[in-house]
Formats: C-alpha cells, structure tokens, sequence
C-alpha cells in the first residue's frame, strides 16, 4: 500500500504563517518560532528538549505549530506542570519509522494522516490509541483508528467570486460544470485529492454513493470524463497559495479548494465577492499518532490527546488558523459569525463525505495520469 | 617530447572546470539514467509505461510544438533587431546592446510574473483594452499556450539576437555595395547576398533557443495555468507529487536522448562547428 497522506496540505498550513503574520494575528516571535519550524531559521531540535517529564508534539510547522503550542501545550502545562513542546519538522511515516526502528525515539506524537497512521500500524511502529482514556465519542465518526485519532479536520470546498458571477453563485458540483448559466473560469486542484470526488456528484450521484462509484473504473472514467468536458474552463492550481491568488487576482470566478486557504480569502477578498459552500466538500482529518516506545510514556500521551479533545480548544484552533474542531461537540462553541465557516459544523457535516483513504491507496496513481491526460490531451 | 607536455599543460588548465561538470553533472545524470532502469524494479518498465501514456505524449508533442513556435518567433523577431543593430545603430549601438543584454539581469522568475501582471484576467493589457473600449469582457491572454509563447519568446529572445549580432558583424558591407552597384535591387541584394552569409548566425541562435526551450519549465508552470505542460514539468508532477522517481527518471532520459537526436538530425543539414563556434 502505498501511502496516501497528503503531505502538501500539511506543508500549506505551515505557509500560512507568513500571511496570518501580514494580517498581524500572529505576534512577531509567534513568526520567528515558526520561520525557524519550516527551516528558515536554525531550529533547536527536539533533541535537546526531549527530557524526562516532557512531552515533544511534532506536526508540520508554520502557524500551526505557533497554535498548537499556544492552544493546546501551553494549557496542558498550565494544568498538570508538564512542559510540552512543539517540533515543526514534519513527520512523516519514513521519518517516524526510522526513528522506532533505530531506537532513538524522541517524539511523542506526531501530526499525521490517516494514510500513514494505516501503513505505520502494519508496520508495527506506533502504539495503540488508548480509548480508556481518549475518547472515542469526541472525534468525527470514522476518524478513530487503532493506532491513530483524528485530532482537526480541512475540506475540499466549493468557493465562488459572486462578483464576478453577477450574483448568480453555483449551489452544487453540477452547476460548477453548468458553463451556460455560469461563465467563467473554475481551479481544480493539479491531483485527483478531492477533486474526482466533486466531478462524481456534479453527475448526480448522492453523496453516499460517491465512494462506491469511484470503486469501478466505469466510475473513475466517468469523473475523468467530466475534467475533460469542463477543461477549457478549468485553471489548475498547484499550491494553496495558487488557489489563494487565483481568487485574489479574479482569475476565476468558482474552484474546489481547501476550506484553510477560504478562511484566509474571506477576510482578504471584498464584501461580496467571496463566498464558501460545503455542500458536496470532502473532508478530510489530521491524524494523531504514536511512535512505540515513546519518551513521556504512553499514558502521559494519550491525556494529552484527550486535553486536545476539548470543545473550547478546539474553537480556539478554527479562529486561529481555520481547521476545524474533530469534536462534534465543539460545534455550539463556534462564534456564529464563523460557524459558516466551521467544516464541521453539522449543517456543513451534513452536506460532506468523509476523504477516503482506502481508495486513494488503491487508485490514486492511475487516476492521476487519467487526470492529467484529461487535462491536456 | 616539448609539444607532448604543452598538451598536458592545457589539459590541467580545463581540468578544474572539467572536474566540476564530471562531478556536479556527469555523476548526477548517470544516477539518473541507473533509476530510469532500476526503480521500482530493474528493466525497462518505466519506459515501456511511458510509451503507453498518452498524456506522456501529448506532454512531448506539446513541448516541441511550443519549442519550435518560440524558436521561429525568436528568430524573425530577433532578425530584425540583430539586423537594425549590425547596420543602422551606428552611435546608438552600446544603447541598444545594453537593452537586448539588460534581461539577463533579471531572474526568470520575475519577468514571468511580469507577463501575469500584463496578460491577466484584469492586467494591464485587458484593463487597458477595456477602458478604450475596444473590449466588453477581458481576453484569456494567459493560463494557455498563447500566454505560455508570448513569455518564452521574450525570455529567448536575448539568445537568438546574440549569436545572429555577432555574425552579422562580422560580415563586410562589401559584398552588398558590390551587388548593388551590379545592378542588384536592394531586396534581390540582401536575399542573395547578405541573407545567405547570416544562415550560421541563425541556425546557431535557432539551436540554442530550441535546446533551452525544449527544456523549459518556469514561465510553462506559472503561465499555462497547468493546461500547457511541458515535459520538464511533468517530470517534477512525477517525482514530487508522487514520489514516482522511476518514471520521471525515464522522462528525463528520454527528453535529453530527443535533445540528442534534434542536434544529431542538425548536423546534417547545418555545420555545427561553424553554427556554434566560429561567429564569421
């Protein structure tokens, strides 16, 4: 199984720091922290921190680095004494694996997906989540694994320019493929991540049957089949930031982009001109992960991550850095002027599908090349 | 015995920068070429993989189409400024050198973001057009192949305009004079007798423009708006997006074996030698 973790959207919560940074929300030593988690400047490995009575949290860098340390560690230490620090160095399954399998562990939980949290268990590196103490009932459905839990959650959004629409703004996938009544250029993402997904139910296929249908390849072909009838529409983008600008400079008028990237576009973009929809969004979790033999001891771990669990953390996370609460139970908590913006809130829970890896691992190469030839042949 | 160590002496002077190109480029090409053939397993299954795509075709077909519509858009347009330059410059000549050279100073990065800000949905040239009135809705001048040539010819254009500069110079006004006072009118002049003594110039500008551009990968990835993509950027699709390092190992093999055959195919018809290291 290959693995299916989608290390860019990590790698794109890490590059919102420079614009929460512009945007003044994150404080200038917030930003040097996290320049020196992406690499920029010299950090000071965990190493060095990872003494007794301390746990070491590893997750991608960047701005969510600077929350995670100040929304959940910083809470933790307040309550039990425990320091706990943030390493933003990115682990992935390679590196987590070949730290158990030297020995040397250092980290004690790691931000991952659920593509690797799957490969690592089966590779026996990581430790059983303990639901005693986590609990199972505080994480989106289908997000509890063996040896991983979810711990926030991004979407594959519907996002249009009313403005340049003329008011006339798509309700659903099939209106995005609707050229007639809605003109304009659409950004679908350079993979098949999210994207196959929106063409499926632009052909009228219920949301819970969007999975099924892909697993044929009649199903696959028919998504690919979409891109190529809509692709004189269609701008790609490669990065977050490309979807960002796309929307910025009013290049596009619709796209499916991530719903963190939204977040930053409804305070940069004019009254009016930028509108989010979660009906047919594919959401997708960040997954908590143990390495074997962790430093701090499994018990210590798995009370922090049951710390993480809790609503108002939770909140605070989404007005940070826009992903959303694991917690279902964090949803009344939302500000009401962000609720809309909440990817799991249940009305907007209620209109998405859940990323399913599982298919990703088993059809995601060959879709890719049906995807692009699509696009330019 | 005297000439034998003179040789050796030259050898040691080229033998610094040789060392670089063995150990920074040779080594790494072959390690390239080693995983073409070994990963995921050892034989030619990536290559045969390529051939099968048609998306690896269309992105080949795609790359000599754009490579040689930037080539001929290079050399008429840098024809002429060479031209202009070598004859009627006169004191103006550093001038407007200094501007055909002026655009290496700037990286290639910036002057394609130059062409979004011009050719964009609501960029200069669009918003312009639309203030006069000569458009209702803004024009897709980019996110296309058409934004993709427009970037690339002004990014070759230096290296088409050098090579044919320096051979033009060096050709005497002589033979010209002479064919006009023979009775040649100025067209039947310069068809006849300029034009042919400035093939060598051109055939060494149209090389090198075809050769980088063939290998091109900025201005394609922000101006094609992913619709136009080249092999080069198909080759960082693969080996970035998909950790697939056999197949875009192979790509990268077979794009620099087309290289190979487009100058081995040139040297039939053009003198290389002459093309590329004697500027008369």
């Amino acid at each position: 199984m290959t693995d299916t973790t989608d290390f860019e959207a990590k790698r794109d919560i890490a590059d919102i720091a420079v614009e929460r940074y512009k945007q003044g929300r994150l404080t200038r030593r917030g930003f040097v922290a996290a320049m020196g988690a992406l690499g920029i400047l010299p950090a000071l490995n965990s190493k060095a921190f990872a003494q007794a009575n301390e746990i070491v949290v590893v997750n991608w860098g960047g701005t969510a680095k600077d929350v995670l340390q100040e929304v959940l560690c910083d809470t933790y230490t307040e309550l039990t004494g425990i320091p706990v620090v943030v390493d933003g160095s990115g682990p992935s399954a390679g590196k987590i694996r070949a730290m158990v399998e030297s020995g040397a562990v250092v980290w004690d939980l790691c931000d991952s997906g659920a593509g690797s949290a799957i490969i690592l268990e089966q590779q026996g590196v990581t430790q059983p989540i303990d639901y005693s103490i986590v609990d199972k009932s505080k994480v989106l459905e289908g997000t509890a694994y063996n040896n991983g839990v979810g711990n926030y959650v991004y979407s594959y959004v519907l996002a249009t320019n009313p403005k340049l629409l003329g008011g006339n703004v798509p309700q659903n996938w099939a209106d995005v493929w609707n050229t007639k009544d809605f003109p304009g250029m659409r950004t679908f993402r350079k993979s098949v991540r999210g994207m196959l997904e929106s063409a499926t139910m632009a052909q009228g296929v219920p949301l819970a049957e969007v999975y099924d249908v892909l697993g044929t390849d009649e199903g696959i072909k028919a998504g690919i089949a979409k891109f190529r009838e809509l692709r004189e529409n269609i701008i790609v983008w490669g990065s977050g930031s490309d979807s960002q600008n796309l929307f910025l400079q009013e290049e596009v008028a619709i796209g499916n982009i991530w719903s963190t990237r939204a977040h930053l576009l409804k305070d940069q973009m004019d009254e009016g001109s930028f509108n989010v929809s979660f009906n047919g969004g594919v959401i997708a979790p960040g997954i908590w992960v143990v390495p074997k033999d962790n430093p701090a001891g499994t018990e210590e771990v798995m009370k922090f991550i049951a710390h993480g669990q809790k609503p108002e953390l939770q909140v605070k996370w989404l007005e940070m850095i826009g992903s959303g609460p694991i917690n279902p139970e964090a949803a009344p908590l939302v500000p009401a002027e962000l609720a809309p913006w909440n990817p799991s809130s249940p009305e907007n829970l209620a209109t998405q599908i859940l990323y399913k890896d599982e298919w990703y691992a088993k059809n995601q190469v060959s879709a890719e090349e049906m995807y692009v030839d699509a696009l330019i042949n | 015995m005297f000439r034998n160590s003179d040789k050796m002496r030259y050898w040691a002077l080229i033998l610094p920068a040789l060392a670089i190109m063995v150990t920074f480029y040779i080594f790494p090409v072959l390690g390239i070429w080693e995983i073409a053939f070994t990963e995921p397993t050892t034989g030619v299954g990536n290559f045969v993989q390529m051939a099968e795509s048609s998306a690896v075709r269309t992105s080949f077909i795609l790359t000599f189409r754009v490579a040689a519509i930037t080539t001929l858009g290079c050399l008429i347009l840098g024809y002429v400024v060479a031209y202009a330059i070598s004859n009627f410059a006169g004191k103006l000549t550093p001038l407007m050198l200094a501007l055909v050279i002026l655009p290496f100073w700037v990286s290639v990065l910036i002057r394609s973001f130059s062409w979004i800000v011009l050719l964009g949905r609501s960029g200069l040239v669009n918003d312009t057009l639309r203030d006069t009135g000569l458009i209702d809705s803004p024009l897709r001048l980019m996110h296309n192949e058409f934004g993709v040539l427009v970037a690339m010819i002004h990014v070759m254009l230096p290296f088409a305009i050098l090579p044919m500069l320096t051979n033009m110079r060096g050709i005497s006004d002589a033979y010209v004079k002479a064919a006009r006072g023979l009775g040649a009118s100025e067209w039947t002049a310069f068809r006849q007798v300029y034009f042919p003594q400035t093939v060598p110039g051109v055939m060494s500008g149209a090389l090198l423009v075809f050769v980088l551009s063939l290998g091109f990968y900025v201005t394609p990835a922000l101006l094609g708006g992913g619709r136009v993509l080249m092999i080069s950027e198909y080759i960082t699709y693969q080996i970035q997006e998909f950790l697939n390092w056999g197949l875009g190992s192979a790509l990268s093999v077979a794009l620099l074996i087309a290289t190979a055959l487009v100058l081995l195919i040139a040297a039939r018809f053009v003198n290389l030698r002459s093309a590329l290291l004697e500027r008369k």
